[in-house]
Order: C-alpha cells, then structure tokens, then sequence
C-alpha cells in the first residue's frame, strides 16, 4: 500500500455530524429523476406522461451517447415531466405502485462476468442504467465507453462532513463490492483502491485491497486530487473514478439484474443529524422537512462543499449520498466586522475562535460584499492541487485560456476551498469552473476527445 | 441598533436611482455596510463562506497599526513640549500630540475620502476599504510639521496616481500611502527631510527647532569616526531608537511599536512573515557583509552594527506595515522572501551610498514594488515547469 500525504486543504470542527444506526423510509408515494443532476448530458426522453414504468426502465438517454440509459427509481406511472427555462427537464415524477415492477436485466455469476467481452459488459452496464456511476476526470462528466482508461480510481471515502463513513455503506455488502470491483477490472487495466480515513473498520476482505493511503485533509478524497499526487505523466490525466458505495451498487446490479435504488443518505440539520436508509429518487422534503422552509434554511444535496442547492420539490440525485441543511444566514449583522468573534467559524486567525477548537456551526451567509482580489494568496494556500487560483482567474478573466491551462485550470477538483477563504468574496471555483466548461463545450465542438 | 436601522431605511430612497443623492450611492453603501454587514445567502457553489471579510481584514491592519499610532501621537506631544519647555506630564503631552497629528489624519482621511468618494461614483463600484489602511498609514509616515496643504497634496496624489488610475484597489503596482509620501518627498523635500522638521512647534514666532534624527546624525559622520559613537554622543543609544523616544517621522520611530504590531499582522496571517523576516535577514546579512568592507579609511557607514539598520529611521514601520501591503508585494511565497530581502538590502545600500537619501526603506519599498510582478512571473514559471501538464 502506497501512502500519500495530501499538503494543503481544510478541515473544519462542524457540529452535528450523524451518527449511529440508520432509520428507514422507503415507502413513498413519488420518487423522481432530475436530468439537471448529471453533469454535461443532453437528455432526450423516452418516456411521457401517464406511461407505465418499471424500476429500472430508461427513462431518458443521453444524446452524445444513446446508448447511455438513465433508470427509473422505482416503479409505476409517469406522474408528471416538469420543465424549466429553455425547455430543459427539470425532473421526471413517478408514482410508485404498490406492488412495483421491476426491470430483470439478467443475473451474472462470476464465471459469466469472466467470459464477457469488456464491450458487452459496457452495454450491459449502459442498458441497465448504471454506468452514469463511473465518470471520467478532468471534466467530471460520464464515462465515454469506446474509450479505455488508464486506471479507474475507486475512492472509499468522502472527507466532505456529514457523510457516511465506508464501514457503514459496506456494512453486509462486502461480497457485492468484491463482484463490482470485478466487473471494473475488466474496464481498464488498473483499479486503485483508494482509502482516506483509518482502514481499520473497513471490513477484512477489503482492507487488504486497498492500494493507496491518502492522509490530509478535505479533499483528500477526491479522485482528481489522488491523481495529482500519483500521476507520473500527463498519460493519466485522463481516468475514470467511482465511489466506493458506488461500486456495491455495480455489484448488486450485476448480481442480481435489478435496478438497486436503495440508498443510505445522511441528513444534517441544525435540528438534528442522522443516517437514513431510504431509495434513489427520494422527495427532499420527505427526507427532511426542514426543506420546505427554504427562506430560513439552503438545502444542499451532494454534501457541504461540492453539492447543489435543492429545493422542496427535488429528489435524491443518483450521486447524493448527503443531505444537508443550513441556515440561510441572510441576517445583517450589527457592526459585525468588529466582533471579536468567538463563535464566528473561519480559516483565518482573525477572529477569538482561532483560539479553541469547539465546532463551530455553519451558515450559508456570504459574511461580507464582493470586492477586488488584494492577492492575499489564501486560495493558493488551500489548494489542494497547488493551482494558484487567483493568478489562474486572472488569467481566465483576461481570456488567456492556454495560460489559464498552463496553471492547472483542468486539475481543479472543484473542491470549493478557494472561494470559502476569500476575503474579498470574489466566486473562485464558479469562474473556474464555468471557464472548464467552456473549454469542455468547445473542444466538444471541434470533435476532439477532452 | 434597531434606531440605526431605521435612518439607513428612512434615507436609502434617496440615494437609489432617480433619488436626489443617486451619486452618492457608494458613500450610503459605505456606511450602511459599515454599520450592517449584509445578511445575503451565498448563490453558488461553495454555499457556504468565511466569516472574514475585506472589512475585517483592512480592520487587523488598523488594529496592528495602533501602537506606533499611539505611541507616535504621545512622542510627537512629548519632542514638541520639551523643546517648546513645556511640562512633559503624560497627559498634556498627549493632548498636544493630539494636536498635531489629529488634523493631519482628518486631512488624510477627509481628502482621501473625497477622491475614493468620486471615482467610486463615477464608476459605480463599491468604495474600497483598503483605504482605511492607506488613509492612516500616509500621515503616520509624515513629519509632524509637514503642512496640512501638502498632506492634502501627498494624499491626493498617492490615492489619484497611486491607486485608482490603475483602477482601484487590488490594481495599483504601487503602496498608495508611499506613493503619496514619495510624492511629497521629492517636491518638497525641505519640507521632508533635513533636521528642521522632525519636531512640531508649538509656539508660534518661535524660529524652526532642530531634532536630528539617527539616521541624519550618522549622515554626517566623516571617515574615522564611528556612527555608533556618534549616535551614543546625541544620546541615541540602540535601546533609545528601539523604544523611539526620539524626533522623527510621526508613527516610524518606534521599532518596538512597529514589532508589537507585526505580532498582530503574523499571528493573524494578514501580514506575511515571510516579508517581514526576509526583510529583516536582508537587512543584517547586507549590513554584514559591508561589515567586511570597513576600514580606519572607509566611509563609516561600512562599519556600522548592521542591527542598528533595523532601528533607524523608517525601516521598521516601512517593513511592517508597508512592504506587506498584499496588493503591491507579489504573491508567490517564495517571491515575498525574495521581495522581502531585497527591500532589506536595498534599505541598506540606499543608506549606505547615497547620502542624499538618507531614508532608503521608502525607495526600495517602490522600487521593489515595481518587481514584484516580475518576481512572480518567475516564480510562477519555475512552479509550472515541474508540474505535470493537464491539457
């Protein structure tokens, strides 16, 4: 096992983080599917108003690629289809029935998964509805099948707070990891297992598997940060990475030929926080009710730093595995620059709270007005992949886009922790990230693989 | 609180557009945001942010500016008493201290202000508070007799010039507070510098009184002697410049107040260590080395304690508070050593081989001010050829 020493990042004491057993809801009148939860796709929908559906039917594919199925969360009547500005999908409702339907994609054992051709696996995976699991890097979009990469990056764990730790999720689900893990080896030619936090609780079949230790802090864990460490040539750039509770559902898939769609989602609010079992395409608000009052509280499903926000009416995403709730923090504050702040959580030493280390509870406030960059250099002190993102920006604002390349601009893992610092609250990682989709947009144009 | 509330809502109509103050919107905005931070949420991505913000941070520098500011206030009372004869109780002493240097910040603040007010309405932008810093930091580096006109004169020009023609803060290559005071210096340098102006009067009528300062005294020093000698001659021994009990500019004459204030700037990290203690080895590893070079026939500045350097004159408030400015010090770490460094030996060699500046921490500062982009652009081209590229 390879250890890595992760330099920079942050880690913050926040208060609530869920514990203990996990409750169970997963009796629910709708789920639903939001195309807008998957990154880069064109959906084009296969499915209308009033149609019957089976958990696990496509429900729409992906135009790049139609090939690339997205499955129903569970089974019944296509409730409604809402759309938004410029007729983009916002979500796909479904009404449950109450005995539901299941779409049977066929068991493999292990022998069968031995002798399939890596293509026939791929539209297995495809047809079935989940390979939007896998994703590649740098952009963070789905895999692209005709394409192998040069290793697929597994990482056990999530440092973003209020997740689950992996012993939880592979709690009895071992031998399903082991099957999917499988099933990705025949992929591309090397699977690294990547573990962030102590190994000690994963269970013992998989300890020995990991390949890599990453130590540091948030975001250690993620796969584009992993790559910055392990990469040797600009030949990696290019890997495909899927959570480890990802790589159970793989296994359970391929095992069983149905659709899984039960999930464990860890809920945090200031109320309370706790672990949920309950299924893909959960209503938010059913979740956690607090959603609903979204003047006093932001919803953010996907977790603290790299989630979207959420309103009342949407659902669990396929790639949420936490669910959390904050203050809105859209309170003035009475002369609030000159507090001494003792309870005011911030990177910085500026404030009496750099004295102790209690949890200190976050809101979703922007603490201050947008200002110039005065090169305080905290966002290139966070980085977790040594971009110099004020420099990086500035290139990216001026559009030197080869310049903004040249400093690292595909490497950022969209972490958050630029923006979080910055004193003059200039919106880091959304200008970073737009000027990659952009690059993204247009090297699609021109038919070039990004 | 609910009271102050109430006037910011009672007047906000007449400064949104179509009111009858529309161009004074930034200055409402100023105050409002002043006495309110704004409760907004966050919209994107990471939905949650730091408590710091820029108000908070230019707040740290004021605050690490308050002991030369005090100290400089009670010193510059206490030279202008004693030559005047006055008595040299604390409390007059400070109220006459006051005296003097209150109108040279209100000026400072007041012009400044002015200038910061206009270009913000003219171009609609929010009015920065990194002005707070430069309007203090500007009269602290002034001599007390300096006349009111002319601070208004510096003031203008380091923010006008200084600043906002390169388009605000966060643009400007150079420190805006020593832009204003190179400005000063060499239009009218009878008025900064020579030992006529380092002590207030107070009566009027009175003809100029002289208060040498360290670094003039050793100015004059002749081949043979000794600066230290010298200095310990007038009075000036190292622990006395150390303290600044001494003639000189208002807020520069105390290294110690200048140390107790990068203690806030460090333990904060809104100030770089690593420019304050590049400076510092820059200036005793060029003392040093000069070191090696005296000699019973060397001019004496060669043979001087390299560690009186930090204590005399400016070098101290100039490192501190000046050369850390973020805006116009590069921001590459291992460039603020280098930067740092340089402004330390540059202080030095200016003190040493130009006699007719004796004060060198403020040429460097700009001087090195001037390459600082050039710094990072190095150190941003070393940092990318190690990295593996990601295109």
């Amino acid at each position: 096992m390879i250890t890595i020493r992760a330099k920079n990042g942050l880690d913050m004491n926040i208060p609530g983080q869920p514990d203990g057993p996990a409750s169970r809801l997963m009796d629910m009148e709708r789920v639903g599917l939001s195309p807008a939860s998957f990154p880069h796709i064109r959906p084009k929908l296969l499915v209308k108003v009033g149609d019957k559906v089976r958990q696990g039917s496509i429900l729409f594919a992906d135009k790049r690629n139609p090939d690339i199925g997205f499955a129903s969360p569970g089974g019944g009547t296509v409730e409604s289809i809402d759309y938004g500005p410029r007729r983009a999908i916002n979500a796909i409702t479904i009404r449950v029935d109450r005995e539901e339907a299941r779409e049977d994609r066929g068991v493999l054992d292990r022998h069968q998964l031995a002798v399939l051709s890596r293509d026939a696996l791929a539209r297995h995976l495809m047809a079935g509805g989940l390979w939007p699991l896998i994703r590649s890097l740098p952009f963070r979009d789905i895999a692209d099948p005709a394409f192998t990469p040069p290793a697929i990056i597994i990482n056990l764990d999530t440092l973003d707070p209020f997740h689950a730790e992996p012993a939880l999720y592979l709690d009895g689900s071992a031998g399903a990891f082991l099957f999917g893990l499988d099933a990705l080896k025949r992929l591309a030619p090397a699977v690294y297992i990547v573990a962030c936090r102590k190994e000690d609780t994963l269970p013992p079949e998989i300890r020995g598997l990991v390949t890599h230790r990453v130590r540091g802090r948030f975001p250690a864990d993620d796969p584009g940060v992993f790559l910055y460490y392990t990469r040797a040539s600009a030949a990696a750039n290019r890997c495909w990475y899927i959570h480890g509770r990802d790589v159970v559902l793989l296994g359970k898939f391929l095992s069983s030929g149905v659709y899984p769609v039960k999930r464990l989602v860890s809920v945090s609010s200031p109320n309370g926080s706790r672990h949920v079992l309950s299924r893909l395409g959960a209503p938010l608000a059913l979740l956690a009710p607090e959603v609903r009052n979204h003047d006093t509280h932001v919803t953010i499903a996907g977790g603290l730093w790299r989630g979207q926000v959420a309103g009342p009416n949407d659902y669990l995403g396929l790639y949420d595995a936490a669910l959390t709730l904050l203050p809105a923090g859209n309170q003035p504050e009475f002369l609030g620059f000159l507090r001494p702040g003792r309870r005011k959580p911030s990177h910085w030493r500026a404030f009496l709270s750099a004295l102790h280390n209690d949890p200190l509870a976050l809101d979703a406030g922007r603490h201050g007005e947008e200002r110039a960059c005065v090169n305080c250099g905290s966002c290139a002190a966070v980085c977790p992949v040594d971009i110099l993102p004020q420099f990086t920006l500035k290139s990216v604002l001026a559009g030197e886009i080869e310049e903004a390349l040249a400093h690292g601009l595909l490497d950022c893992v969209e972490c958050g922790l630029c923006a979080y610092v910055c004193p003059s609250k200039i919106e880091l990682t959304f200008l970073l990230r737009q000027a990659r989709e952009s690059y993204y947009r247009e090297q699609q144009a021109v038919g070039e693989r990004p | 609180m609910k009271a102050v509330r109430k006037i910011f809502d009672a007047g906000r109509r007449h400064f949104q557009p179509g009111g009858r103050l529309a161009l004074l919107a930034p200055l409402f905005a100023a105050m409002e945001t002043f006495f309110f931070i704004p409760g907004e949420t966050s919209r994107r991505q990471p939905f949650i942010r730091d408590s710091l913000d820029l108000k908070r941070f230019m707040s740290v520098v004021i605050l690490a500016l308050a002991p030369p500011l005090l100290f400089g206030i009670y010193n510059t009372g206490y030279q202008a008493s004693r030559t005047a004869g006055l008595p040299p109780d604390f409390l007059s002493v400070t109220a006459r201290g006051l005296w003097i240097v209150m109108p040279l910040i209100i000026v400072s603040y007041g012009v400044g202000f002015f200038w910061e007010m206009l270009f913000a309405a003219i171009r609609r932008h929010p009015i920065s508070e990194g002005f707070l810093v430069t309007g203090l930091l500007f009269p602290l580096t002034l001599p007390p007799t300096i006349p009111l006109w002319q601070a208004a004169l510096g003031i203008s020009f380091g923010v006008v010039i200084g600043k906002e023609i390169f388009g605000g803060t966060g643009r400007n290559i150079f420190n805006p507070a020593l832009t204003g005071r190179a400005f000063l210096f060499f239009a009218y340098p009878a008025r900064m510098s020579g030992d006529p102006v380092w002590v207030a009067r107070l009566t009027p009528g009175v003809d100029a009184v002289t208060g040498a300062t360290p670094l003039g005294l050793a100015a004059l020093s002749q081949v043979g002697q000794k600066i230290e000698t010298i200095l310990a001659g007038s009075d000036f021994s190292f622990f006395r410049m150390l303290i600044g009990h001494h003639a000189g500019s208002i807020g520069e004459t105390s290294a110690l107040c200048c140390l107790a204030g990068a203690v806030i700037l460090i333990a904060t990290g809104v100030g770089s260590f690593r420019i304050i203690a590049g400076g510092i080895l820059g200036v005793l590893a060029t003392g040093g080395l000069l070191n090696l070079f005296a000699g019973p026939a060397a001019q004496p500045w060669f043979g001087l304690n390299p560690f009186y350097h930090l204590v005399m004159g400016g070098f101290a408030f100039g490192i501190v508070y000046m050369a850390t400015d973020p805006v116009s010090a590069p921001g590459l770490e291992p460039a603020k050593w280098v930067y740092g460094f340089c402004i330390g030996a540059l202080t030095v060699l200016i003190r040493v081989f130009n006699p007719a500046y004796p004060e060198g921490v403020m040429l460097s500062i700009l001087f090195m001010n001037l390459f600082s982009p050039l710094l990072d652009h190095v150190g941003i081209a070393l940092r990318l050829k190690k990295r593996i590229p990601n295109v």
